[in-house]
């Protein structure tokens, strides 16, 4: 069975500096892996190449066995979800956030249910009353679970996290952490500058060691 | 009857004006003086070229003749819009220019063939005001616009990439941004449209009158020209950011840098 996520020999130079070379990993269907690694060795970097916001210098990025093109990446980012690291939720009130999704085409087959929001909410410890308030004046953390409540209703089968849980209080963190752990049909890659912090329940990975040359 | 001719000599007390507004500068060591004198300069020698050129082109009134003195004003509007908002000359000065002609010749040919009918129908009186007209008022509302387009996404990048991950075309993830741009653009004209007249006695008009025509006929071409220049001003907006767009995004979607000339934007 192939993978969900597989990177093949990735290398990045940003700006002109070099961030990573040959990283190889991969990411088992339903598994939870952390990455982790000191600030600045290019872990959100990695997941922005996924997502195809990143330009990749070589090698080769995987999702669900297909290797991610300029050609695929519109149709691929339908197989994806991802919370940027402090993510902002654009124009309008949180329900907003929540439903313009729903309004692109690729998403059609699907319907913003309120219920499943409402779930969420509940789940990750956020007081309804949010839907109503515009998107812009939530709080940090705040942000970040209504970021990840706008994910999860798009039913991607892979998850990508930035610090997902950076501004989280450790009632939310946890409850944040129970609930994608709980979640087997999710695959999830989440990036955590500290596992301390922050870890889900499968693999850690560390960006020094999964290079097969670490930068200089 | 027509407006009377100023002679050479009465234009020069005209100038004596600048004086006053030069003296204020020197008196309150505001440093435009240099500035002004180049301008008002720059002002003469242009019109002066133009009133000349206006006379051989009315004389001759020569449908193609008019027609490729609208492309020169289309081209040189184009220099100075790419120029105005910071944006590459080689990647925007094409998309722009169709843009442009498009925005012009539209609102232009209607009201030709519709409204005013003149005989002949591309007489130059009529094509050459009327297609400077709406050329040079859509120039700032275009800078806004597509100004505005492109340094939102840059600095809202965050938004718009929530947008594409959230599996949206590039169609879709431009959307919110295309309709800022659109109603940043468009909002002054809205508002001289709502104050027109009352607060100014705006230039077409008050040119028509001296002219020696009756005012109902002035207010009938002002209605005509600013919804002429409303609609002049949508058309090029909206198309100038469409034709853009696919030149100032990679394949994956992201906005390429590169189509800043300053490098304040990496």
């Amino acid at each position: 069975m192939t993978d969900a996520i597989r990177i093949d020999g990735l290398t990045v130079n940003f700006g002109g500096v070099h961030l990573f070379s040959d990283l190889t990993l991969a990411v088992a269907h339903g598994e939870k892996t952390t990455l982790t690694g000191p600030s600045g060795s290019g872990k959100s970097t990695l997941l922005r190449c996924i997502m195809g916001f990143a330009p990749c210098a070589g090698g080769n990025v995987f999702v669900n066995g297909e290797n991610v093109t300029h050609q695929n990446i519109w149709q691929v980012r339908g197989q994806l979800a991802y919370v940027a690291q402090e993510p902002e939720l654009g124009e309008g009130m949180t329900r907003d956030a929540l439903t313009r999704p729903f309004s692109y085409r690729i998403n059609r087959r699907l319907a913003y249910d309120e219920q499943a929001a409402l779930r969420l909410f509940a789940a990750f410890l956020l007081p309804v009353a949010l839907l109503e308030k515009p998107a812009g004046a939530l709080s940090g953390g705040e942000k970040q679970r209504v970021a990840l409540i706008a994910a999860l209703l798009l039913q991607r089968p892979i998850l990508l996290l930035d610090e997902a849980a950076s501004a989280l209080d450790n009632a939310s963190k946890q409850a944040v952490r129970d609930y994608l752990c709980a979640r087997d049909d999710l695959t999830i890659l989440s990036v955590s500058h500290d596992i301390r912090e922050f870890a889900l329940s499968g693999a850690i990975a560390n960006m020094t060691e999964i290079q097969q040359e670490t930068p200089s | 009857m027509s407006a009377s001719d100023i002679t050479y000599p009465q234009l020069a007390a005209g100038y004596a004006l600048l004086l006053l507004p030069l003296g204020m500068f020197l008196w309150y060591g505001v440093s435009l003086i240099s500035e002004t004198v180049l301008s008002v300069l720059r002002m003469t020698a242009q019109l002066l070229f133009v009133g000349f050129y206006l006379q051989v082109v009315f004389q001759w009134n020569n449908p193609w003749i008019n027609f490729a003195w609208i492309a020169v004003m289309v081209m040189v509007a184009d220099a100075s819009i790419v120029r105005g908002c910071g944006l590459r000359v080689g990647r925007f000065a094409f998309p722009l220019a169709v843009a442009l002609l498009a925005g012009v010749l539209a609102p232009l040919l209607l009201f030709l063939f519709v409204i005013i009918r003149p005989n002949p129908i591309l007489d130059a009186r009529y094509v050459i005001p009327i297609a400077g007209m709406i050329l040079g008022n859509c120039l700032r509302a275009d800078i806004v616009g597509i100004r505005g387009f492109y340094e939102a996404i840059h600095k809202r990048e965050k938004t718009y990439l929530t947008a594409l991950a959230a599996g949206a075309t590039l169609q879709e993830a431009v959307l919110p941004f295309m309709r800022e741009a659109l109603e940043a653009a468009l909002r002054p004209t809205i508002a001289t449209m709502a104050t027109i007249g009352v607060v100014s006695l705006p230039g077409m008009m008050t040119g028509v009158i001296l002219g020696g025509a009756d005012p109902m006929t002035a207010i009938k071409y002002q209605i005509a020209i600013m919804l002429a220049i409303f609609t002049g001003t949508a058309i090029t907006v909206t198309l100038a950011i469409y034709l853009t767009l696919s030149g100032s995004f990679t394949p994956y979607g992201m906005l390429d840098k590169d189509i800043f000339k300053s490098g304040k934007h990496r």
